[in-house]
């Protein structure tokens, strides 16, 4: 009897004991997908001292939780203490998430490892010597594909002392915790009912460029996660714009959540903010996003779509045109008011096409810029292939019409309205190239508007365009001043047919740099069973052929057109493996590769840099590299200087580039930046260059002050003043 | 001339649908909006019979994502919350339409006897259980989570879009003491009076598209 009772009491203290030294350590629990205890970076409290304890969360790989606001699903964790009398628990300061894409689902969440930290104050009056005993009940959903609630009884034994001693193993673990940082920045912010606008300062310039920021919103269901956070720099400020959530209704009082900022140099800081949203003040969405105003930008296409007509790229359709002209002036029996509007309509609808579908592609996330098509291979084939063609039609290799002597009317467009419309397609698609360079600021201003404005924008442009073609086939008058037909016209066709030769050369080079020499070589082989078609057609398929013949003759071509076709488009497929080579091609300047890391390496230096954003389908960004970095004195001061020259090379598409320019308010080439230094805002050159206007850039930074940063309007061309952003 | 010239248009539009197609743009499709119509959709449902949302015109239509392995999911079936609604409301004629977007091979995903055993398992005393593997429903709706509710009046207009409660947990005890916002919708609707809340951020697991 005595000895029973005695086993039992030793048993009851044995797992008495047991017990408190599984609360002391804390030993991990494993709950389905994740290990959990309850710790602290502090083995004693002190009576009225707050300290820190945590759910320690240990996972399993591809498993995560998720953060304060989950996102489009999830859910955080929870902990409902029960506390001894008189403590008192803060809200848990979350450490930063991470943000998860699964279209069309965004989380914010963490994996691996995670603390999730509370801030606990003691009473005053906690006796020292005392051990008290933290416990509540933790509770969480943990996702990898699927999802898992879990929930465990957790607690932590802590003596009470006169100092808080800390733990050697927690207290480090802690103090690793990555927190956001506190605004020290007022950030405003504005809801229109569709959008929120975020706008703080332009973080200090002496810390690596900002590139992109993003907010995490601390609350559930008040931004649309996924949706892109479209960035502009006004006046200092950055502003994000941010769709709400399509459950929200009401207008929060606030917005409360994190700021993500990535500078160029790649590292990231998350900065956290409340900012109540004014209640009176209407946003102004757009209206102030861009210098550019509205019927600026409309009146800048407009001019720009008149000028692209004597653009090196439009030339060769235009000298087509005119021989057009040449026969209507004579041909009293077709109206030329007509072609002309046929030809407007054709500028239109293709400028329409590309326009849309530039905004269709954009309005999807992609990060395209106006010359976009340019960057596609298989466009560049099949518009060097079509004119080609074209050029050997000219030639007389072929024709396609039944008679002879109206051969140079029908390739100036003058049996067929189709030939007047097909002219403005080819008018237009030729003329991109030039576009973009011309009116930089104005595409730039209508790829930020919303889509209507962007089309009227375009509209403009192609009216522009098409402005000189309708005023003279309006005025059958002023074709009198054009010369009569007559045998120079055949002269001035098969010439023709030379220039637009020409202009196959420049489209296979730009082809070259994007597919290489291997690729290169099918196209040249597709151009070749092209030239063999047309060949075929123009030596079998004639009136004085039989049927039989002729029909051979067709079909022979269709055959061979079709293998150039395949062939074309799987030369298209190759991927130019050196692309990197063009930056340091030609000239006495040693061009760098652009990366933004190097832009921020070199603005920390100290030292100037010149960026040149070109591609090789800009035909204008050519011509200024021709033109005004080809001249010695340019170079000469580019070396006294010690200028670093970094080439951002667009011919294909890239994401980097592309962003780099937005930040300069722009989505096309040509585009020259100009650092001074890390204290002083870049300048911007206009996007035709002679070495005069380079010279007086380069000049115009001697005289600046190294910390002298004021904004300054320098107007070096007529067309627009420059702008100076960072 | 006019043949070239037509082959040359055709290539032009070759080429642009190219251009368009590798960009792999996502699609850009108009979600459901409160206060708006419905947009109509077409589905077949697990007895191989389609159902489309405007042959219910002139009734009350709930549509709900669903995921019998979704613990959210579970929450509101374990504790026949769900099925409950589910036969009081089709009771008075409700169509209640639940919609399952799980992809092929994703959780949720079920085929055949498994489905339909499932189904028998889970008590479901909705008007039928839909199959949308390929998540066009479900993304034409903005559908994010399971459980996500949508009510759409005799009008077609979309009423109520959201959570199924105001509380955001997946513990079954919590629904006592929440409000059933798709119940507090159908009530308001079919006594002539204005909904109260039209839209709560939905909770729940992400829908497995």
């Amino acid at each position: 009897m005595d000895l029973q009772k005695r086993l039992l009491w030793m048993t009851c203290l044995f797992a008495l004991a047991l017990t408190l030294a599984a609360t002391v350590q804390a030993l991990p629990t494993r709950v389905g997908h994740l290990e959990v205890e309850l710790v602290s970076p502090v083995r004693t409290v002190q009576p009225g001292q707050p300290f820190e304890v945590g759910l320690h969360f240990t996972l399993d790989d591809h498993w995560h939780l998720y953060w304060q606001n989950p996102g489009d699903a999830g859910l955080p964790p929870k902990m409902t203490w029960s506390l001894p009398d008189g403590f008192v628990v803060e809200p848990i300061r979350w450490p930063i998430p991470e943000k998860t894409i699964t279209p069309p689902l965004a989380s914010y969440g963490y994996s691996h490892e995670l603390i999730v930290p509370l801030r606990i104050t003691p009473p005053p009056t906690l006796a020292v010597g005392q051990t008290v005993t933290l416990s509540g009940k933790a509770s969480w959903l943990v996702c990898r594909e699927e999802c898992v609630p879990g929930d465990a009884q957790l607690s932590l034994m802590l003596e009470v002392a006169d100092h808080l001693q800390p733990d050697s193993i927690w207290a480090p673990k802690f103090a690793a915790i990555q927190y956001p940082s506190e605004a020290d920045f007022a950030v405003q912010s504005d809801f229109d009912g569709t959008h929120f606008q975020l706008r703080f300062p332009l973080p200090d310039k002496s810390t690596a460029a900002l590139v992109l920021a993003e907010f995490y919103s601390g609350d559930r269901g008040v931004i649309d996660h996924i949706a892109s956070q479209p960035i502009s720099i006004v006046d200092g400020s950055v502003q994000l714009t941010i769709p709400k959530n399509e459950y929200l209704i009401d207008r929060p009082d606030s917005l409360q959540g994190l700021l993500v900022l990535t500078n160029s140099d790649s590292t990231k800081s998350y900065v956290q903010f409340v900012s109540s949203l004014s209640e009176d003040q209407p946003v102004a969405v757009t209206a102030t996003t861009t210098e550019t105003s509205f019927w600026q930008a409309i009146l800048f296409a407009f001019i720009g779509g008149l000028i692209l007509n004597l653009m090196p790229c439009v030339l060769p359709v235009l000298s087509l045109k005119i021989l057009g002209f040449v026969n209507h002036a004579d041909a009293t029996h077709t109206k030329p008011l007509h072609h002309g509007m046929i030809f407007t309509a054709g500028v239109l609808v293709s400028f329409w096409l590309l326009a849309g579908t530039l905004l269709f592609l954009k309005a999807g996330g992609e990060q395209l810029g106006w010359g976009f098509q340019l960057q596609s291979p298989i466009f560049l084939v099949v518009i060097t292939s079509f004119i080609f063609l074209f050029g050997l039609n000219l030639l007389g290799l072929f024709e396609l019409g039944t008679s002879f002597a109206s051969a140079g009317a029908v390739a100036a467009g003058k049996t067929g309205f189709g030939g007047s419309f097909l002219n403005g397609v080819t008018a237009t698609i030729v003329a991109t190239p030039c576009t973009a360079p011309f009116m930089g600021s104005a595409l730039g201003y209508s790829l930020a508007q919303p889509a209507w404005i962007a089309m009227l924008i375009f509209t403009s442009i192609a009216l522009g365009m098409a402005a000189p073609y309708l005023a003279l086939s309006a005025s059958p008058k002023l074709l009198r001043y054009v010369p009569r037909p007559g045998r120079w016209m055949e002269t001035f066709k098969q010439f023709l047919g030379f220039v637009l030769l020409a202009t196959v050369l420049w489209l296979l080079w730009v082809l070259g740099i994007q597919i290489g020499t291997a690729g290169l070589i099918f196209i040249l082989a597709a151009l070749l069973l092209l030239a063999v078609a047309g060949w075929i057609i123009g030596r079998w398929d004639t009136l004085v052929a039989t049927t039989r013949a002729k029909l051979l003759a067709r079909g022979s071509a269709l055959v061979l057109a079709a293998a150039a076709l395949v062939i074309g488009i799987s030369g298209a497929s190759f991927e130019n493996v050196a692309v990197a080579t063009r930056s340091n091609e030609k000239g006495a300047i040693a061009w760098e590769t652009f990366t933004p890391e190097r832009v921020e390496e070199l603005r920390t230096a100290g030292k100037p840099i010149f960026i040149d954003f070109t591609a090789a389908w800009c035909l204008s960004c050519q011509v200024n590299e021709k033109v005004a970095f080809s001249s010695a004195d340019v170079q000469q001061r580019f070396l006294d200087l010690g200028i670093v020259p970094l080439k951002a090379d667009w011919t294909a598409r890239d994401q980097v580039i592309a962003q780099a320019l937005a930040r300069f308010g722009r989505n096309s080439v040509p585009l020259y930046v100009l650092y001074h230094n890390s204290a002083t805002e870049p300048i911007l050159l206009p996007e035709i260059l002679t070495p005069g206007i380079v010279l007086e850039a380069l000049n115009s930074i001697t005289d600046l002050p190294a910390n002298n940063s004021p904004t300054r309007q320098v107007t070096i061309h007529g067309e627009e003043p420059l702008k100076e952003r960072s | 001339m006019k043949k070239l010239l037509s082959m040359a248009l055709g290539l032009l539009m070759l080429s642009t649908a190219l251009v368009a197609s590798d960009a792999t743009a996502p699609e850009t499709v108009q979600t459901a909006t409160v206060d708006k119509a419905a947009p109509n959709f077409t589905l077949t449902d697990v007895n191989g019979k389609t159902h489309s949302l405007s042959d219910f015109k002139g009734k009350f239509v709930v549509l709900e994502w669903v995921n019998f392995d979704c613990p959210f999911v579970k929450k509101h079936y374990g504790a026949k919350n769900m099925q409950t609604l589910q036969a009081a409301y089709t009771k008075k004629e409700v169509v209640w339409l639940s919609i399952c977007s799980s992809n092929k091979g994703k959780q949720g995903y079920f085929e055949g006897k498994e489905l339909t055993d499932r189904i028998t398992a889970e008590g479901h005393s909705a008007s039928a259980y839909l199959i949308d593997t390929d998540g066009k429903v479900g993304k034409l709706y903005g559908a994010k989570t399971t459980p996500n509710m949508y009510v759409i009046n005799p009008e077609g207009v979309l009423i109520y879009a959201g959570a199924i409660d105001n509380t955001p947990s997946p513990n079954p005890d919590d629904i006592k003491t929440s409000t059933n916002y798709v119940a507090a919708a159908l009530d308001a609707a079919m006594a002539g009076k204005p909904v109260a809340v039209k839209t709560s951020a939905p909770y729940g697991c992400g829908v497995k598209y």
